[in-house]
């Protein structure tokens, strides 16, 4: 029989840190500049991907250097930091290449459609958004925007990753890096696509005038995690 | 690990995703998948008939972080059995190839045949000729994607599993191509009757190119253009990634100490920065060399 109460009890600051980490995620989600369909056609400002794959691709980027840090110390701040420094560097590298084709390969400046001026170089911007589009390319704001929302990601999943890894059990090492690394891949994808029914489609940053809806997403986000961190506690600490 | 070895292991990881990026791009251009294929979906019904591959199997991400969870998973199963390495990889991305050849015929069949009211044709010649390439492209993605997650577990220790690792990375390579190559095709290749240099103007939407450089345009026609710029700079992105945030750990090792894993995180921002800085040349490069696309109406006004 599986002792509920006494793992829970045991793990309480397990189960803070993997909702803190959700909530991360979630919040992170907003800060990435993508365009989705759209902006595959140079019709809508940022990456022309959807914003669950985007953060996903980021952030698991940034789990993959968090596991990689893990095996060789127990630093937690080293191994937050790499999972955050991973997703930033998958960001960016995808956001500076993705430019490259906006600029090279479609032969249009990046340019926002939601501000007038860049809040960050202050370069105009409507008078570069093409005929019949939203924008187009990823102008500096919603860049060092994506590279915040990518460093949010990689953040909330190494902590995650690393709160499951601190749960007494009776699991083999190998066994149990492998379901702690699949909870944390899971709970990922729940908090990149709650965000999603905000962001519909597409949003530009923290400059764009849906990025104030976030309250409600990291609320939805805290519950959500919240739930699964329980039962996550629950079935591994009881193995 | 000696250094020397971490960085020969990492060249070989860094060579092996740049070929699995490019590979990635160009299936997705053969098959037509992911964002740009709104267009070629949208176009029948704009009564623009095509003959160009219309496989929509899921979002790039999902489709192949499936044929790289499936090949990692064949390969541990065979590695358990005692089988060499080379040999798991193979067998594990030929099995992952045969299931993405199955995933792509069966979306362009029902997606084609749901278009039969706006008279798009389904084409056997088309099915016959691209499934094949489609299906070696995802062959070189898988095993490209199946030795990096091997060379990270069995040279550089990392400790997930195989198919773990291998899901990962595929669906970063999927937002990679999704994010950077697919932008040549959907903004580019798919809309070349429009002038050149601006994005696409949405009253234009479902108005796709049908004619190739010689006959009619099909999705091998698409593949041999974005190999020029697309499939390549896919592969820049993802060598890229695979490199850099490996670099940061194996020239700063964070098993020896904990101050040098605190400077491999230094060298990552750096590197961000830098990454921005060039991002701000590029973008204040296009608005000087291309200028503006409106007059300013206050200046003309005052």
């Amino acid at each position: 029989m599986i002792d509920i109460v006494g793992i829970l009890a045991d793990n309480i600051l397990t189960i803070v840190l993997i909702t803190l980490g959700g909530i991360l995620i979630s919040l992170g989600v907003h800060f990435v500049p993508v365009g989705g369909a759209p902006a595959a056609m140079a019709q809508a400002t940022g990456v022309g991907t959807g914003t669950v794959q985007l953060a996903a691709g980021a952030g698991l980027t940034g789990l993959v250097t968090a596991g990689f840090m893990m095996n060789v110390t127990d630093n937690m701040g080293l191994i937050i930091a790499s999972g955050t420094i991973g997703a930033m560097i998958m960001i960016s590298v995808t956001m500076l290449v993705g430019q490259m084709m906006y600029v090279y390969g479609v032969g249009c400046p990046p340019a926002s459609a939601k501000v007038k001026y860049d809040p960050i170089t202050k370069d105009r911007q409507d008078l570069y958004v093409s005929q019949g589009t939203e924008g187009h390319g990823v102008p500096t704001a919603s860049y060092i925007s994506g590279i915040i929302g990518g460093g949010l990601g990689g953040l909330g999943g190494s902590m995650i990753y690393y709160a499951l890894l601190s749960i007494d059990n009776g699991l083999p090492e190998a066994k149990f890096i492998g379901i702690a690394s699949i909870f944390a891949v899971g709970l990922f994808f729940v908090n990149a696509v709650i965000p999603s029914y905000n962001i519909g489609g597409t949003i530009e940053g923290f400059h764009d005038p849906k990025f104030k809806r976030f309250p409600n997403a990291v609320l939805a986000s805290f519950i959500a995690t919240f739930l699964a961190a329980i039962m996550g506690v629950v079935a591994i600490g009881g193995m | 690990m000696e250094p020397l070895t971490g960085m020969g292991v990492l060249a070989l990881m860094g060579a092996a995703a740049t070929i699995a990026g490019a590979s990635e791009d160009l299936e997705s251009d053969v098959g037509s998948q992911s964002n740009p294929n709104s267009q070629v979906q949208l176009a029948p019904q704009m009564m623009y008939p095509h003959r160009i591959y219309n496989k929509a199997i899921s979002g790039e991400p999902p489709s192949n972080a499936l044929i790289c969870a499936i090949g990692g998973t064949v390969a541990t199963v065979l590695m358990v059995t005692g089988a060499a390495a080379i040999l798991a990889l193979i067998v594990g991305s030929f099995v992952a190839m045969l299931v993405h050849g199955t995933y792509s015929v069966t979306p362009y069949i029902g997606r084609s045949a749901s278009q039969k009211r706006f008279k798009q044709p389904i084409y056997l010649d088309i099915i016959r000729s691209h499934t094949p390439v489609i299906m070696g492209f995802a062959f070189i993605t898988t095993f490209c994607i199946l030795v990096i997650s091997y060379l990270m577990i069995s040279a550089l220790g990392h400790p997930f599993p195989l198919p773990l690792l291998a899901f990962i990375w595929g669906i970063a390579i999927g937002a990679i191509g999704s994010s950077t190559g697919d932008v040549h095709y959907g903004a580019e290749r798919e809309f070349q009757n429009f002038e050149f240099g601006s994005g696409l103007n949405a009253a234009n939407s479902g108005n796709i190119v049908r004619k190739a450089e010689s006959g009619i345009r099909n999705g091998i026609d698409n593949s041999w253009f974005c190999a020029k710029f697309g499939g390549p700079a896919t592969g820049l992105a993802f060598g890229m990634v695979v490199f850099l945030s490996g670099w940061i750990t194996v020239v700063f090792d964070p098993s020896i100490s904990d101050t040098l894993g605190w400077e491999a995180i230094i060298a990552g921002v750096v590197i961000v920065l830098i990454l921005i800085a060039f991002n701000r040349k590029i973008e204040v490069d296009a608005r000087k060399r291309y200028g503006p696309y409106k007059v300013d109406d206050e200046e003309v006004g005052a």
